[in-house]
């Protein structure tokens, strides 16, 4: 088998590795929103609920987490598909950090952003809606784009419970044909070839946001 | 077949027995990744060719999956002949990709220290190495306390992955029960809850000790 | 047509300490030092004076080689400080500098502040820089915060204690970047009391100052720099009595009048 043949046969499970982000995605982005403003207006007892839930996702280890859900859900009489627990637990786990920027993002604004708001005459949710989120979420853009490049990355996981992504056609070419130097070369390379880009966008989103934060952290 | 949680409890004491695993995973591959990322961050400072080459690294670094980088050692490195245990594969690992971010920490910290430092252990005539060791690092040390903080968590969070290598830490200690028992979701579920507890702990214990360091100098 | 009369202290027979030449310094294209000629003898106390943007900071960051320059000379007791670090650091250990910010280490003890270049950079032992650093603290008025942090320090107390941080190593020349620019104005005198007695001592000093009562009371000559140049360069009752340059008279009128 050829480099060539090698790096082909990786990129057949780039479609399991872009479903399992976008459906991955499904579950985090409505999880981040929802529960970084919830945590961010909460106080007392439901802010610790709030945050109780949270804390579950993002304090979990992903690798233990996307296990334990694989094979307790069919105990408990759920049965889902694999690909469906990989996108819920590694979703739910990258919305779990990508809230914790939706609400640093909500705190970090001025107040004198909702007393406008107020002294115009706007409802809270109006003022969330129209004045609060579209800040915070423009702020926080480049921590997103992070949050997306880790969820790629730990998409990798989804090979362990029989999905068929990239590292998955990495150890299966890996059965057949002795050369580990070129096929994890090849899976590196692979992974690379979809995160940099993301990553070079990001540094480019951080440029435009924090013009004033000289150097951009990216990735 | 339902959850049984006798047969839980049973396992609890056999999975925390291999704390001590899990822990000098953890403690050793902090101390790889910070030596590895502070020494890249020098590099990189350095500027020049091996500036570049660094630069490069790190980004390459941060857009592949720590997976693939486990892989990577574990079957790479037998082909040039360097055969070392599963367990300090998995240290070195998580030493390399974790130096990729300590980097980055490094980075800011050092970025964050006022320029007139510098210049005023120039004028005092230290040495180069005298003012990364008694005036930069000193200080720096205290501008990355919160992030280094969160990283020590994320690698701990990130010792499970040495299960797939086969390391008898405590997520590895569960899939021993599982596979002698054939019953995967008591053991699994007792290594989701101790790492959980763990990761909270340690957090904890993180979060202190970053406001003794800061109480400390009195800045 | 430039005044540059010789400064009527100045006394021909004393080999000059530091000789400047010809120098140019550019900032990407702005040109911010047009060929500086500067001698200074033993024991010179110059005040170096001007609007801001006149290129002051930068000719004295020049003398100890905090910063480059293009063209030109500097002769550091008849070394040349030309463009490598060996000739900078030459002139790093002839040079004390005291900076508008003071520039503590805000992680150690103003004490150890004061020896960590003795220690480091002159060998010194544990007990003996400690002694010398207590002789400095002393002189400057604040031997009881040598234990202290910077951060508990008032901003004059900082200011001080940066001078004899600077004064440890013994230095030949003292250069002052507008020491009491960022302090409160009750906290500008006692900084200056402590120079004015540092200038009794005969140590040679350069200030960059818009203190000029300082500079009449101290300085025996008065540098006075515009748009990169030294349009002035005079004895201090030269100076303030007869400034005969137009600029250094609005200066001095504006300065003065406040």
């Amino acid at each position: 088998m050829s480099m060539l043949d090698i790096w082909l046969g990786i990129l057949q499970g780039l479609r399991i590795t872009a479903a399992v982000t976008a459906y991955g995605l499904v579950f985090a982005v409505p999880f981040a929103l929802v529960f970084g403003v919830a945590q961010f207006l909460t106080t007392g007892l439901t802010r610790f609920l709030v945050t109780a839930v949270i804390e579950f996702w993002r304090s979990s280890a992903v690798v233990v987490l996307l296990f334990v859900f694989y094979y307790v859900l069919p105990v408990m009489g759920v049965t889902l598909s694999a690909m469906t627990v990989s996108a819920l637990v590694l979703g739910l786990n990258s919305g779990g950090y990508a809230s914790q920027a939706v609400r640093a993002g909500l705190q970090s604004l001025p107040a004198g952003q909702r007393e406008a708001g107020m002294a115009l005459g706007l409802s809270r949710p109006a003022i969330l809606l129209l004045i609060e989120l579209p800040q915070a979420l423009v702020a926080m853009s480049p921590t997103f784009v992070n949050n997306l490049i880790q969820l790629v990355k730990a998409t990798s996981l989804v090979s362990l419970v029989t999905l068929t992504d990239m590292t998955f056609r990495a150890k299966e070419i890996s059965q057949t044909e002795y050369d580990p130097v070129a096929i994890y070369s090849a899976l590196l390379l692979a992974f690379f070839v979809v995160c940099y880009p993301i990553a070079l966008a990001g540094r480019w989103l951080e440029a435009r946001v924090n013009p004033e934060r000289g150097a951009p952290h990216g990735i | 077949m339902g959850f049984d949680f006798g047969f839980a409890l049973s396992t609890i004491p056999i999975i925390i027995g291999a704390i001590g695993a899990t822990l000098l995973a953890t403690v050793l591959s902090c101390l790889g990744a910070s030596a590895l990322g502070f020494t890249f961050e020098m590099i990189r400072r350095g500027g020049g060719a091996p500036g570049l080459a660094v630069r490069f690294l790190i980004d390459f670094i941060r857009s592949t999956p720590v997976l693939a980088w486990l892989y990577f050692l574990y079957f790479v490195m037998p082909v040039y002949g360097i055969r070392l245990g599963a367990m300090t594969v998995g240290i070195v690992g998580l030493s390399l990709y974790y130096s990729g971010y300590l980097a980055e920490v490094f980075k800011a910290g050092i970025d964050a220290i006022p320029k007139g430092q510098q210049e005023a252990a120039r004028a005092l005539s230290l040495t180069r190495r005298d003012t990364v060791i008694f005036v930069i690092a000193p200080q720096m040390l205290r501008n990355i306390a919160a992030p280094l903080g969160n990283y020590v968590v994320s690698i701990l969070k990130a010792t499970p992955y040495l299960a797939i290598l086969a390391v008898p830490e405590m997520l590895g200690r569960a899939f021993d029960i599982a596979s002698e028992t054939y019953r995967y979701a008591e053991p699994l579920t007792v290594a989701g809850v101790l790492f959980l507890a763990l990761a909270l702990i340690v957090s904890y214990g993180v979060k202190r000790m970053e406001k003794l360091l800061l109480a400390s100098g009195r800045r | 047509m430039l005044d540059r009369r010789a400064p009527a202290t100045s006394t021909l027979q004393s080999v000059p300490l530091v000789r400047i030449d010809a120098l140019n310094k550019w900032f990407g294209a702005l040109h911010v030092l047009k060929n500086i000629d500067l001698t200074l003898r033993p024991g010179a106390r110059v005040v170096v004076c001007g609007p801001s943007g006149s290129g002051k900071s930068t000719l004295i960051r020049c003398i100890n080689g905090l910063e480059r320059f293009q063209k030109g000379t500097i002769e550091v007791e008849g070394s040349s400080l030309g463009r490598s670090d060996r000739d900078a650091a030459m002139a790093r250990r002839l040079t004390g500098m005291v900076f508008q910010s003071f520039n503590l280490f805000p992680h150690l003890t103003v004490l150890a502040n004061c020896t960590l270049a003795l220690r480091r950079v002159l060998l010194k032992s544990a007990h003996e820089a400690e002694e010398i650093a207590m002789r400095h603290l002393t002189a400057v008025h604040i031997p009881e915060k040598a234990r202290a942090y910077p951060a508990e320090l008032s901003g004059g107390q900082q200011q001080r204690a940066a001078i004899a941080r600077a004064l440890c190593l013994d230095p030949r020349i003292m250069l002052f970047d507008e020491p009491t620019s960022a302090l409160d104005p009750e906290m500008i005198k006692e900084v200056l009391d402590v120079m004015i007695a540092l200038a009794k001592t005969g140590v040679t000093m350069v200030c960059v100052t818009h203190e000029m009562g300082f500079a009449r009371e101290v300085a025996d000559e008065i540098v006075f720099m515009d748009q990169g140049r030294i349009v002035e360069h005079t004895s201090s009752t030269d100076f303030f009595d007869r400034a005969a340059h137009p600029r250094a008279r609005l200066f001095l009128d504006t300065i003065l009048s406040h």
